[in-house]
């Protein structure tokens, strides 16, 4: 069952690639998008059996050219193949009509992709997960640059990419490399054997190198870098599909080399994951309040929902140290749930605003607004995925990071000082977020969809066409399930966890979620039905008395006009002033007097720009310097034949010279 | 800060003490049926229609420490959305005349007018001047009138306390 419907995915997945090349120009859009939906579909069909317990392996000696390839879904990968299946139905079925003005190229790179990322989870040795991942990285490096022609940010945006995902890679293929040389075999299952028994230097060495390159697939902070370029420069179903599947393989690296094929380590490791998550969180919730444009401010909070999942790992890992597995396995169920949630929103957002850019032609939340009676099917899209991020109840990112808070608050008493210490922040932090995120939220769903429209793009744009209306609304309707009934996904989340941390599950139910370990109760449904109930009686006393319909106030001198509207950037100005110490803005008031008179103004000139100070600090000198270099080495190689051949000739005597003396 | 707590220790209490209860039998039924509505809690919020600024002192003051009508249930508001009465001064000018009526639009029912000082019941001294458009009452319907040019605090607290019931 598994096995079948793996290979028809990846199947389905290279037919795509192959459709996306080969069919004729009319009918490409929808046999590519089709071919993604349906292979994700398949991924979805095979993660869920190997979650209900048909687990597969596969060693495959003979295929050439890549022989030795060796896959198996256990339900942890199981879970990660079913939401990148998931999210992969949701992005096929909204290419259909989006990815028609596209080329070529990302109609056949786009199965090709999902593909990829639906063999990084079933990867069982070294050789394969990295050519997975690299496979997903180059595929996805392609789908960004998809609109270079077009627009010259594309080509930096890509740029940066590329260098983030292959440092990445350089770290993880260090570390894993280095991993399977001391464990003698580079099966995931010789590892696991051998993981337990290597050295303490190694074994960090190890885990900090896997963890380097999974942080900046994940986007967590200072790697992050990339995201808030990349994303608003490819073409939406491909921002849906890197920002709501891709950065969760980041996730399961880190938990499947840390607690499954290293079997647990020191509280430190566990120190760097929950601290970088709690960076990322709070970092990227910041950035997010404050961006104008409305996919840099999704590709931020991708950043902080990451950082989420990793304060749950870190804080799993620090538990299951402690021995205290019945916490463990909560908070680690928290943040498998968030990464399914996370999933579900994002790419119900992702494909939304795609719709907005394209019915509008920005997505500059500043331009936009009153899409709400021009794109009616969008705007309550956008809302329940807004509602999913910003973690209230009836959002499907409120019972995860609930689960996460409960796990994090029962969590200090066990496990000695740094416990203690680490888990009061934690919750700090987790708190912090939350309430950043709805403020982030409201301001994406009310400026960006409400009032008046605030240019004349936004006052034209119309309503999408059906297929792209249908991909959101699917991933909508995941988002509702998973807020209501979040016990339909658990159990699958919970035997994932079994995998990492052996014991009972710490989530059961049904209406009603029980935590074992730290006595508390959690029911979505009973929430939503109470609320419904208590809207009816409100609505019910309110319709007793007579209503009348007034104007809009106005201050009694109208017409109101969109100038007067909140724009983005002044609705996050308070917060912007809080958090001035953190986010460095760049502001400037530049006053242009009469020729006249310098006491008379002509014009008075005001720029505020929220720059990312990471990027500005960290990663500028780093560009200097590399820049520097480039221009040094320039001198070397000067064009001179005779020197080229000096430099061979010298190079070659210094190696025999070498071998000489070591000899 | 410190100078501060001292300044409000050395001051003390200035509020005048609290006037025997006003009698509510001076409205007329409608008036006082609304007010019974609102059951002891006005928002008001205060139109200048055209006034020479005299009133608005004395309102100030009204609402100022030493008068304090808030201590018997009356509320200055910044919206009429947030407002059960109207509290309009000065004759009506032309320009203000729009104003004033969507203003009371604005104002969820039960509401109340409260022409304040002899401009905003008869014009005034501003009777028949060009710019005007006629007193409170030509333009909205207006339930208790506070006569005095300007109307001392008193009158004011006293009015609006006939409006609390308290």
């Amino acid at each position: 069952m598994t096995a079948a419907a793996f290979a028809a995915a990846l199947a389905l997945g290279l037919l795509g690639a192959l459709a996306g090349m080969a069919a004729p120009r009319r009918v490409r859009p929808f046999v590519a998008g089709s071919c993604t939906a349906a292979s994700g579909g398949a991924g979805v069909v095979a993660g869920v059996a190997a979650l209900t317990g048909h687990p597969w392996t596969a060693w495959l000696p003979h295929l050439l050219p890549l022989a030795g390839t060796r896959l198996a879904i256990d339900p942890l990968g199981g879970l990660f193949i079913a939401v990148t299946g998931a999210v992969g139905v949701c992005a096929g079925v909204y290419g259909i009509a989006y990815a028609r003005p596209l080329g070529r190229a990302v109609q056949a790179v786009t199965p090709l992709f999902l593909a990829a990322m639906l063999l990084v989870p079933a990867a069982a040795s070294v050789s394969t997960f990295l050519l997975a991942w690299e496979l997903m990285a180059v595929a996805s490096l392609l789908l960004v640059l998809a609109e270079h022609r077009h627009r010259a940010s594309v080509r930096e945006a890509g740029l940066w990419y590329a260098v983030m995902t292959q440092a990445g890679l350089v770290a993880l293929l260090g570390g894993l490399v280095g991993f399977a040389a001391a464990a003698h075999g580079e099966s995931f299952a010789r590892l696991r054997e051998a993981g337990h028994a290597l050295s303490p230097g190694v074994r960090a060495a190890v885990f900090l190198a896997v963890f380097a390159g999974c942080a900046s697939k994940a986007g967590i902070v200072p790697l992050h870098v990339w995201l808030p370029r990349a994303h608003p420069e490819a073409p939406a179903h491909v921002s849906a599909l890197m920002s709501a599947a891709m950065v969760n393989l980041g996730v399961y690296g880190v938990v499947r080399v840390g607690f499954d094929l290293l079997g647990g380590g020191p509280v430190w490791w566990w120190l760097v994951v929950l601290a970088a998550g709690a960076a990322s969180a709070l970092y990227g919730i910041l950035q997010a309040v404050v961006a104008t444009g409305l996919k840099r401010l999704l590709a931020y909070s991708t950043c902080e929902n990451m950082g989420l999942v990793l304060i749950g790992t870190g804080a799993a890992g620090l538990l299951a140290h402690a021995g205290a597995h019945t916490l463990a396995a909560l908070a680690l169920t928290a943040a498998l749930l968030h990464v399914v949630n996370h999933a579900a929103f994002k790419t119900v957002l992702f494909l939304a605003a795609g719709s907005v850019v394209r019915a509008a032609g920005t997505g500059n939340l500043d331009a936009l607004g009153g899409l709400r009676t021009r794109m009616p099917v969008t705007t309550v899209l956008f809302g329940v995925g807004a509602l999913g991020a910003s973690a209230l109840p009836l959002g499907s990112g409120f019972v995860s990071e609930w689960l996460l808070l409960q796990g994090l608050i029962k969590a200090h008493g066990s496990g000695g000082t740094p416990m203690a210490v680490t888990m009061p922040l934690a919750v700090a932090v987790v708190a912090l977020t939350a309430g950043l995120a709805v403020a982030t939220f409201v301001k994406a769903f009310g400026v960006g969809f409400l009032a008046r429209p605030r240019s004349d793009q936004a006052g034209s744009a119309a309503e999408v066409p059906d297929a792209m209306l249908l991909g959101g609304a699917l991933a909508a309707a995941c988002c509702v399930l998973l807020a209501l009934v979040p016990a339909a996904v658990v159990p699958g989340v919970a035997r994932a966890v079994r995998v990492l941390v052996p014991g009972p599950d710490a989530v059961t139910g049904a209406a009603t979620l029980r935590l074992h370990g730290v006595a508390s109760t959690l029911s979505p449904l009973w929430i939503a039905v109470a609320l419904a109930v208590a809207l009816a009686v409100l609505r019910l006393g309110v319709a007793r008395r007579a209503r009348r319909k007034a104007r809009l106030w106005d201050c009694g001198m109208g017409p109101l006009s969109a100038r007067m509207e909140y724009t983005a950037t002044s609705f996050a100005e308070p917060l912007q002033r809080v958090f001035e110490n953190v986010l460095a803005p760049e502001t400037g008031v530049h006053v242009t007097p009469l020729a006249e008179s310098s006491y008379l103004v002509e014009r008075v000139t005001y720029r505020a720009r929220v720059g990312d100070r990471i990027e500005r600090r960290l990663y500028r000198p780093v560009i200097a310097a590399a820049a520097r270099c480039g221009e040094g080495a320039r001198r070397l190689a000067n064009g001179s034949v005779h020197r080229y051949l000096g430099y061979g000739f010298c190079a070659f005597t210094g190696v025999l010279i070498v071998l000489a003396v070591t000899r | 800060m410190r100078e501060l707590l001292r300044k409000i220790r050395a001051t003390g209490r200035v509020a005048e003490p609290a006037p025997e209860r006003p009698d509510t039998a001076a409205l007329d039924p409608a008036t006082a049926a609304k007010a019974r509505e609102l059951a002891g809690s006005v928002q008001v919020r205060h139109v200048d229609a055209g006034s020479c600024n005299g009133c608005e002192v004395e309102i100030a003051s009204a609402f100022g420490p030493v008068y304090d009508a808030e201590r018997y249930g009356a509320r200055l508001v910044a919206s009429p959305r947030h407002a059960d009465a109207l509290v309009v001064t000065g004759p009506v000018t032309r320009n203000m005349r729009m104003a004033l009526r969507r203003t009371y639009e604005a104002v969820p029912e039960p509401r109340v007018v409260v022409a304040l000082g002899d401009c905003a019941r008869n014009c005034g001294v501003f009777a028949g001047a060009y710019g005007v458009e006629g007193a409170v009452s030509d333009v909205v319907p207006v339930d208790v009138e506070i006569a005095g040019c300007p109307p001392p605090p008193e009158a004011i607290v006293a009015a609006l306390r006939g409006l609390t019931g308290r």
